[in-house]
């Protein structure tokens, strides 16, 4: 035991109480700190000899107290649950975003939309059956046709802009998910440095692990412990971030909603080509350009390839007013020749001597044809029908989405909730923690004085005999 | 389970965020009047919502089509009935003109004159039009029934006909050689017949007169026949006007908004949202700091 090994241990003790008053501070100062773990720094007793010698030996007590650790609180496993948790949640508010917008597009139930169109025209057929001679009745037929058929062309033009504007965002995201890609490969070289040459990293990993969530949200990322306390970054199997290298990625695939079929749009490492599956928003977004638009597109178009081919067959079985055969109403294209689709659809008659409302030829004045005409909307296999099922489909498959996204939200809430609750900052804690450091380091530097006190002793007055 | 500041806030504001949520949502269907906004509110709702509109529709257009018939109808009534008249009087000279016994040449000219112009004013009834058509000419796209001569000129190929419900249509016109006879031997045949005879054949007014009775049968016929389609019409424009009223009740249960509830639901919201603000502020306030020194 040497001379002055007490003051070494109050100085240590002095030095760790400091210390655990500095972290306490670090905690108090970021208690509103998004993604802030609380740090608590870690005491080890540094014990006496216990190696056995045969000369060289010391009784010696322990020497003090080391405070170099300074750990960071937060649950691995949790963490893992929660990107998982916030990928989904993200992914649902993609698609519930789409499916919304669906719906606004169609604007159903209601007066304005493509129903409201269908009745106006089954009601000037009547009308022209009514009074087949009126040349003003003709023309509001036609009139209201070409309604029909504008509001289907708006639809479907309102979901190709809806498609266009899907990959212009899911396009931004991936630039996105690049930044954040390279920030945590830089964050990692910088924590594996400093971890391999004992340097505390705590706020550096905060900050990557955060960075981490984002991308677990925005693509469906997970983190994976590596060496050195580096995090990986995998999306589907497929590495992002190893270490400190990147991986940047892109999007690939139709540029159009029309080459869907053949070219899906996918997301790729830029390099290398490959296709990765995603999760988060990214996901969404690509359900939105893969599935849920190109579905609706072509059920537009098959409802305008049957209001067409049904209204078709049945016009030609009658004759206009100046005794000619009904011809074709609706035709593909301004000429009338491609297939019918709710993109191109047309009107073909323009002279409203020739809507065929007679079942007699000759150019007798009979209205029953366009009576039978407007009978059509009561088929169960009509366009009222059909689309009638399309918008009840559509309703449904939002209202399951949206009723997904709600469970997920509490699951994602009460996820957050225990992270919090392990790694949050409390101030009564942190206050009862301050106070014990405090009278620790008041006691510390008590022994300071006690041991001078008897060194003092030691030095200035022993051995004085007689002086 | 430890419980930080921060945990507490973050659940205050989740409640607080779900209150007032609710809170929007209501007054947004106070707001529009209507519970189904998009077809996600209620995909059974939005079906029975859009049906219930297209049949709104269609029963609107049949109410057009039933007052439409009913002009129709009732003008061809009133056509016949004045006809009728016309015909009797016909009637009444022609038997004067068979009685040559108490009658001088220039009166059998005088009823030969009368017959004649009364035939005229036959024709011209005949040829009445309604909306631009012939009313009983069929579906021809000329302007009249009878020509000058007398002679048919209408088609009578097809039936006018209105729709008044999904399941039924009724005709409402009825054709010259139905109400009058057929061309050749209709009515104004007869009368002409009849303003020769008196003058050269009085004899032959007898076989006459019982053509006119012929005729006279057949415009009753025509008469009654008219007379039940109007009532038909008639019993349909009331199922119609029905109709439109159930209909209008389905749709405003299945869209419209129960104002006196849903006014409740939105005042019984607020009173959990302020309490939620009140409880927000108790519980954030206090924490160790006060206590020490």
């Amino acid at each position: 035991m040497s001379t002055f090994s007490g003051l070494n241990t109050a100085t240590t003790a002095l030095w760790a109480q400091r210390r655990g008053l500095d972290v306490t501070g670090q905690n108090i100062a970021n208690v509103n700190t998004v993604g802030y773990s609380r740090q608590r720094v870690d005491l080890q007793a540094m014990g006496g000899n216990t190696v056995p010698a045969f000369f060289s030996v010391s009784h010696a007590v322990g020497g003090g107290v080391s405070a170099d650790d300074v750990e960071r609180i937060r649950d691995a496993f949790l963490e893992a649950r929660a990107q998982q948790e916030h990928a989904t949640s993200s992914r649902l508010t993609a698609e519930a975003d789409a499916l919304g917008q669906i719906e606004q597009a169609l604007r159903e139930p209601g007066d304005t939309g493509i129903q409201a169109l269908l009745t106006e025209m089954w009601a000037g057929w009547e009308d022209v059956g009514n009074n087949p001679h009126e040349e003003p009745a003709r023309g509001q037929l036609l009139e209201r046709l070409d309604t029909l058929a504008g509001g289907l062309r708006s639809a479907r033009a309102s979901l190709d802009q809806q498609w266009d504007q899907t990959r212009e965002n899911l396009q931004t995201l991936l630039i996105d998910v690049n930044n954040a890609v390279a920030a945590v490969a830089e964050l990692n070289q910088a924590i594996q440095r400093a971890t391999a040459s004992g340097l505390p990293a705590n706020e550096l990993a905060d900050r990557r692990d955060t960075l981490v969530l984002e991308l677990a949200a925005t693509i469906g990322a997970t983190g994976r412990a590596g060496s050195d306390g580096t995090v990986d970054v995998v999306v589907g199997g497929i590495t992002l971030v190893a270490g400190s290298t990147a991986t940047r990625v892109g999007l690939a695939g139709a540029t159009e909603s029309g080459g869907v079929g053949s070219d899906a749009p996918r997301i790729v490492t830029v390099p290398g080509g490959a296709t990765m599956r995603s999760g988060g928003t990214a996901e969404g977004q690509l359900a939105a350009l893969v599935d849920i638009v190109p579905e609706y597109q072509q059920r537009l178009d098959a409802l305008a390839a049957g209001i067409a081919a049904a209204l078709n067959s049945a016009h030609a079985e009658g004759y206009g007013l100046d005794g000619a055969p009904g011809g074709a109403i609706f035709g593909g294209g301004a000429s009338g020749t491609d297939p019918v689709t709710a993109a191109n659809i047309t009107l073909l008659v323009t002279d409203p001597r020739r809507v065929a409302a007679s079942k007699v030829p000759g150019g007798a004045l009979d209205g029953s044809h366009a009576d039978a005409i407007a009978q059509l909307r009561l088929q169960p296999t009509g366009p009222d029908v059909s689309y009638r099922r399309l918008v009840v489909e559509l309703g449904v498959q939002t209202s399951v989405v949206e009723r997904n996204l709600g469970i997920q939200a509490v699951i994602t809430a009460q996820v957050d909730a225990s992270r919090e609750s392990v790694a949050g900052v409390n101030l009564d804690e942190e206050m009862t923690n301050m106070l014990s450091f405090q009278h620790a380091y008041s006691a510390a530097g008590r022994l300071v004085t006690a041991i001078d006190e008897t060194l003092d002793q030691l030095i200035n007055r022993t051995g004085l005999v007689g002086r | 389970m430890r419980i930080t500041q921060r945990a507490v806030a973050l659940s205050s504001l989740q409640g607080l965020n779900r209150n007032l949520d609710a809170v929007g949502r209501l007054q947004q269907q106070l707001t529009s009047g209507r519970m189904i906004s998009t077809p996600s509110d209620s995909p059974t709702g939005t079906n029975w919502a859009m049906q219930t509109r297209a049949d709104q529709a269609s029963v609107a257009q049949q109410a057009r089509n039933i007052s439409d018939g009913k002009a129709w109808v009732g003008a061809a009534d009133s056509a016949l009935m004045t006809m009728l008249e016309t015909t009797r009087r016909v009637r009444d000279l022609a038997v004067q003109g068979l009685n040559t016994g108490s009658m001088s040449p220039a009166g059998a000219e005088a009823i030969a004159l009368e017959v004649t112009n009364l035939r005229d004013s036959l024709l011209g009834l005949a040829n009445q039009t309604l909306g631009g058509r012939p009313l009983f000419g069929g579906v021809t796209a000329g302007r009249s029934a009878y020509d000058a001569a007398g002679g048919w000129v209408g088609t009578d190929g097809a039936p006018v006909q209105r729709r008044i419900s999904d399941t039924e249509v009724v005709r409402i016109d009825i054709t010259g050689p139905e109400a009058f006879g057929p061309p050749g031997d209709d009515l104004f045949a007869v009368v002409g017949r009849i303003a020769d005879d008196v003058t050269t054949d009085p004899a032959a007014l007898a076989a006459d007169l019982e053509d006119l009775d012929v005729a006279i049968d057949r415009m009753l016929t025509a008469l009654a026949d008219v007379g039940a389609r109007s009532a038909r019409i008639e019993h349909a424009e009331q199922v119609n006007t029905d109709r439109s009223l159930t209909l209008a009740t389905q749709l405003s249960e299945i869209e419209g908004v129960d104002l006196p509830r849903t006014i409740m639901e939105l005042e019984m919201q607020k009173v959990g949202y302020e309490a939620a603000l009140a409880a927000t502020a108790k519980a954030l306030q206090p924490t160790l700091l006060d206590f020490l020194r």
